[in-house]
């Protein structure tokens, strides 16, 4: 078993007098995948929008064994955690490339050049439209670049929220097998909110169940997925 | 602080403290202008200070110029920083029926008011597709170019042009009009009398009647722009600011609502021109500029931005901080004189704080020391 | 014929004037310089709109508080005109930068009804400072550029000003450019006025950016000031005209076009004095702005250069 990379305790988070996350505690091992399901409302996305200092939280977020509460978002980001944000996670009046450059805003080094070649090849309807604007893209390959974007930081790990959403089947499928890819060539820890339970379940190693703000279960993926209230919540069978 | 005891909404000793409420304001409204017909100046610091009837006459037509800006801007959320116009429209308007057909005052108001109406509505119609911030932009250019119209040379005549206008007629009390004997009256009650003058010169009996001219009209406009609000319009304007898409989806006709804020919003400006013509009895085009207009909006944020009684605070404010600014000889600890331009300085300033401190303008404010020394419990439904 | 005289009649127009070929090409001269002013100040609203999305209605007060002190650092001081402006350009970006730390900050950048009205009271407190510190006796401020004409033809001269404030506002769209396209901050820049959230979560400092935007726009601000101001007399309510017409170039241009501000720029520039010679409409020259800010935003909301952004309702 490998060893804890993200560990979340007692999180609470609250936009303005509503309180959304009432102390949640979990953990994503290094390397792994984790899924945090849920209904509408319960917190998944805000979960996510806490670890980067989105909202205004409380609790203790370890990562790597480094404590990242009381940071600035731009400071979490400078320690490798990247966030696709639902729906909207591109710049639309910059070209491609040029958010793919802003990905790697906080990077220093001289591969970034490489990098945005390298993504260009795994998503090659992205190197096509290099010097188009983000936002005259369709949904799936704002989604891909939203994703590329977020990757092109070499985070360590990776906040996904709602890959899928707005995604043909095929392609959501493909994206997912993408992310597969991506974890285990560049062992990126990714922790994902995801609406399509059955296939978040098939790729994750671990996952979680967020109700109303708080954690309801957590386990092995595989076991969850063999859980009859998850199976009859989530799954559908 | 203790307060005055919880009262249930609707109970008799709440409509009480609401009828004693309202009693105090009548009182002080009435006996005000007899109290300061001879100015009042408190010396503060070693500064003179006056609260003279004529600026209180002043600050009422600021008032109902707000109240109309409230509508449009506060109720409606149409950032408009051209009120201006209208009350200078509504002020010129006046001034050059009573001049060149002899109309009274209060009859000007007879067109002032449809006209300006008429004028917001095609105000409006643009404003039907400039949203927003592209909205305040062109009303600010609509504010800096009024005195520029009243100046051409095809108006001039009439407009009196740079030099302003002088508008012939006096507003004399008449003689059924018993001012001089409240004022005796008032002169000879022990105690408060002294402050009263135990007769009023013509010129104090002028201003006392001018004044209670103003707060009639000001109080019709406050009452009609009330009960506007609290029905079918109001309800929509303020549905159309918090969510336009939820309005529209209910079935609320945003263009014909959005126009119609407009139409009254101008309407209201124009009363408040024909009072601050009355007032002052001389209009000027560079009174009604851009100056005024981002002033209505230090009165309309400073008061509280959707609220009525913040059109109150807010027109005393904007017409007694920069007075008393200007008289405030030495700066307690200098020997700074706040004269000329620190008054416009310290509206900006307030403008900014209240941003910052109280969003709500004093209005909110007002509320929360309400809330504290008089609570009032919400009657709960009956079951 | 008869109704074009009439029309004439009404305008005060005279034949000889419309006829004047050189009086065109002068009009057309000075409108070009005109308009070249007008271009600095809408590129310094357009930095801000672009930005954060809001009309800065302070930028006129940054532009006059940075005239003021080009005026200082040149004739009271006595340095050399070109290098009092840089160096009134440079104050009034950290005075713009600490606005923005201290006034603009602590509220939510998509928050905009409250930013625009503490625009309005910096607009209310600094020309009344400016009014305060100077007083309101007219000065002259000395242009940056060599007076005379290079080219003359008849009345019409391209005189050095001309030149010289064309050429200020091209070469500083073209730095703009490149720095906007071409640098890292430029980048920050863009991102965060494309996408706020995202801007966050590549690591862009959202605050520093921003005020940086600030302190950009209020240097541009400053020396579209520093070129309008010789042909004027320097004065508190100087720039609330030129802040009117350039708001009008920034409209007609689309608001969040830079090339859009300047072109616009010229565009109220010629017309300007075209309209004020040829029709003699002194007074309605500002009158004139607003009808070109009018008809833009009925006709075509986003100027002509304006990118489309979906609005909500």
């Amino acid at each position: 078993m490998s060893s804890t990379y993200l560990e979340v305790r007692g999180l609470k988070a609250a936009y303005g007098d509503i309180q959304v996350l009432h102390g949640i505690d979990f953990s994503v091992d290094e390397g792994q995948i984790a899924v945090i399901l849920g209904a509408n409302g319960a917190g998944k996305t805000t979960t996510l929008r806490a670890l980067c200092a989105m909202v205004s939280t409380e609790g203790s977020v370890r990562l790597g064994g480094e404590e990242l509460a009381g940071q600035s978002t731009a400071d979490i980001v400078r320690r490798g955690v990247a966030h696709v944000p639902q729906g909207r996670g591109t710049f639309p009046d910059l070209s491609v490339e040029e958010n793919l450059m802003a990905g790697a805003f906080v990077r220093t080094d001289a591969d970034v050049r490489a990098d945005i070649e390298q993504w260009y090849e795994t998503f090659p309807v992205l190197g096509e439209r290099r010097t188009q604007t983000a936002g005259s893209l369709s949904g799936g390959e704002q989604q891909m670049l939203a994703i590329a974007r977020a990757l092109m930081l070499r985070p360590s790990l990776l906040l996904l929220d709602e890959p899928s959403l707005g995604l043909a089947p095929m392609i959501t499928r493909a994206l997912f097998e993408q992310l597969t890819a991506i974890n285990e060539e560049a062992g990126t820890t990714m922790l994902v909110v995801e609406q399509n339970a059955a296939l978040a379940l098939r790729v994750a190693n671990q996952a979680y169940v967020l109700e109303a703000g708080e954690m309801a279960l957590s386990g092995p993926a595989d076991e969850l997925a063999a859980d009859d209230n998850v199976r009859r919540a989530y799954l559908g069978y | 602080m203790r307060g005055l005891g919880v009262v249930p909404a609707g109970s008799r000793q709440h409509r009480r403290r609401q009828i004693i409420g309202w009693a105090l304001f009548a009182l002080v409204v009435v006996l005000i202008p007899f109290l300061i017909a001879d100015t009042y100046s408190p010396t503060i610091f070693g500064n003179r200070y006056t609260v003279g009837l004529g600026n209180l006459s002043q600050a009422i037509g600021m008032m109902v110029a707000i109240l109309g800006l409230n509508i449009a801007t506060g109720y409606s959320g149409q950032l408009s920083l051209g009120h201006s116009f209208f009350v200078g429209s509504g002020a010129y308007l006046t001034a050059v029926l009573v001049n060149e057909f002899h109309w009274s005052y209060l009859s000007t108001l007879g067109v002032v008011v449809p006209g300006l109406f008429l004028f917001g509505v095609l105000f409006g119609l643009p404003a039907l597709r400039i949203q927003g911030l592209y909205l305040g932009l062109l009303t600010f250019a609509v504010a800096a170019v009024f005195p520029s119209i009243i100046r051409l040379d095809e108006v001039k005549d009439r407009t009196g042009g740079s030099n302003g206008l002088q508008i012939e007629s006096d507003l004399v009390a008449p003689s059924w009009a018993p001012l001089n004997t409240v004022t005796e009256w008032l002169h000879a009650i022990p105690g408060v009398g002294s402050r009263v003058p135990d007769g009023l010169t013509s010129r104090q009996e002028e201003a006392v009647y001018k004044y209670f001219l103003l707060v009639i009209v000001a109080l019709v406009c406050f009452w009609l722009v009330r009960n506007i609000l609290a029905g079918r319009v109001g309800r929509a304007l303020v549905a159309i600011r918090d969510n336009p898409l939820g309005a529209a989806a209910n079935g609320v006709n945003l263009a014909a609502y959005k126009t119609l804020s407009f139409g009254i919003s101008a309407a209201v400006g124009g009363v408040a021109g024909t009072m601050l013509a009355m007032h002052s009895g001389f209009v000027g085009p560079d009174e009604f500029g851009f100056a005024m207009a981002i002033l209505l909006i230090v009165g309309l944020i400073v008061g509280g931005a959707g609220t009525l009684h913040g059109a109150v605070v807010g027109g005393l404010a904007i017409r007694f901080v920069p007075e008393w600014s200007s008289q405030t000889q030495t700066l307690p600890g200098t020997d700074t004189a706040l004269e000329g331009p620190y008054g416009t300085a310290i509206l900006g300033a307030l403008l900014i704080i209240i941003i910052f401190v109280l969003p709500g303008g004093a209005a909110q404010g007002f509320r929360r020391i309400k809330a504290r020394l008089m609570p009032v419990a919400p009657q709960p439904p009956r079951g | 014929m008869v109704v074009l005289a009439s029309v004439l009649g009404v305008f005060d127009i005279s034949l000889d004037k419309l006829s004047n070929g050189e009086l065109w090409l002068a009009q057309f001269f000075r409108g070009l310089s005109d308009g070249a002013t007008y271009a600095s100040v809408a590129l310094a609203l357009v930095m801000i709109y672009k930005s954060t999305g809001f009309i800065n209605f302070a930028q006129g007060s940054l532009a006059l508080l940075g005239v003021y002190l080009a005026y200082i650092f040149s004739v009271e001081q006595g340095l050399p005109v070109a290098l009092a402006v840089v160096c009134a350009m440079v104050a009034s970006a950290v005075v713009a930068a600490f606005i923005e730390r201290v006034f603009i900050r602590p509220f939510p950048p998509d928050h905009v009804l409250p930013l625009v009205i503490v625009t309005l009271g910096l607009l209310l407190i600094i020309d009344s400072a400016v009014g305060i510190v100077w007083g309101f006796r007219t000065r002259s401020l000395p242009s940056m550029f060599p007076s005379g004409a290079p080219i003359e033809w008849g009345i019409a001269q391209l005189t050095w000003r001309t030149i010289g404030n064309l050429g200020t506002v091209f070469t500083v769209v073209g730095l703009l450019y490149l720095l906007l396209s071409r640098t890292k901050v430029g980048l920050a820049f863009r991102a965060v006025s494309s996408n706020l959230e995202s801007a966050r979560l590549v690591g862009i400092r959202v605050g520093p950016t921003l005020g940086f935007g600030w302190a950009l726009a209020a240097a541009i601000g400053t020396l579209g000031g520093a070129l309008v101001v010789p042909d004027l007399l320097l004065e508190p309510s100087i720039m609330l005209r030129v802040l009117i017409f350039s708001l009008a170039a920034a409209a007609l241009g689309g608001l969040d076009s830079m090339v859009g501000a300047v072109i616009g720029g010229l565009v109220v520039g010629l017309a300007r004095n075209l309209l004020v010679t040829f029709l003699d409409l002194s007074e309605l020259a500002l009158a004139t702005a607003v009808a070109v800010i009018l008809v833009v935003l009925l006709v075509r909301p986003t100027g002509l250069f304006g990118s489309t952004r979906v609005e909500r309702v």
